[in-house]
């Protein structure tokens, strides 16, 4: 039993290299920033939950805090991702070759909300 | 099986360093505002990283404790920062 953990850690440990490390090679290579934001969002999720896994695997005491954190991660990603992506817009930055901007007319994206 | 798990270990310890660095240079060269923030939530992604990493060489559950502490720093800066980017003010 302890082997097969051991194998699957393993397994999790490198897979989630691999997807921190494409995060990053996008993070570099990707020409705008909403398309940066793609890659450097599996940096969060996939990298840090696959080695998470590989914690609650191995160490006796802490599946328990790696669970709790694996939660907490899934829950705050996209909420960050998503604060950059919409103050990046509200910025102006520009896009890199757009074919359509479904924000421009939809909806009205006020310059300072009210609250 | 232990000697593999150890070298995967102190490999995968290497590469979320090194990966660390690099996003640390795009915090001090990148192109726009919300560029230098994305590098800085991977620094602090990739720190918390390095702590379960380092919790699993060393065998100690603690270290999970400080992976938490960085992450919840790392969402509230980092929609603060946002925020702040947007709006030229906080609150």
């Amino acid at each position: 039993m302890e082997t097969i953990f051991q194998f699957i850690a393993v397994l999790a440990i490198l897979a989630g290299t691999f997807f921190s490390a494409v995060g990053v090679i996008g993070y570099y290579r990707f020409p705008d920033v909403y398309s940066r934001m793609n890659t450097t969002g599996k940096v969060g999720l996939f990298g840090s939950v696959l080695l998470l896994i590989a914690a609650a695997l191995l160490t006796p005491l802490g599946w328990g805090k790696a669970t709790a954190l694996i939660l907490f991660l899934m829950l705050m990603n996209p909420v960050t991702t998503h604060a950059l992506a919409s103050a990046a817009y509200r910025l102006g930055i520009p896009m890199h070759k757009p074919i359509r901007d479904d924000l421009a007319q939809a909806a009205d994206i006020p310059p300072e909300n009210g609250d | 099986m232990d000697a593999i798990l150890t070298f995967v270990l102190y490999f995968a310890l290497l590469i979320h360093i090194l990966l660390a660095a690099a996003s640390i240079w795009k915090v001090w060269r990148g192109d726009n505002i919300i560029d230098r923030m994305i590098g800085a939530e991977l620094t602090s992604t990739f720190a918390l990283s390095v702590m379960v990493i380092i919790a699993i060489v060393t065998d100690r559950s603690i270290y999970i404790d400080v992976a938490l502490g960085i992450a919840a720093l790392g969402f509230i800066s980092t929609i603060a920062l946002s925020k702040y980017a947007a709006d030229e003010q906080i609150f």
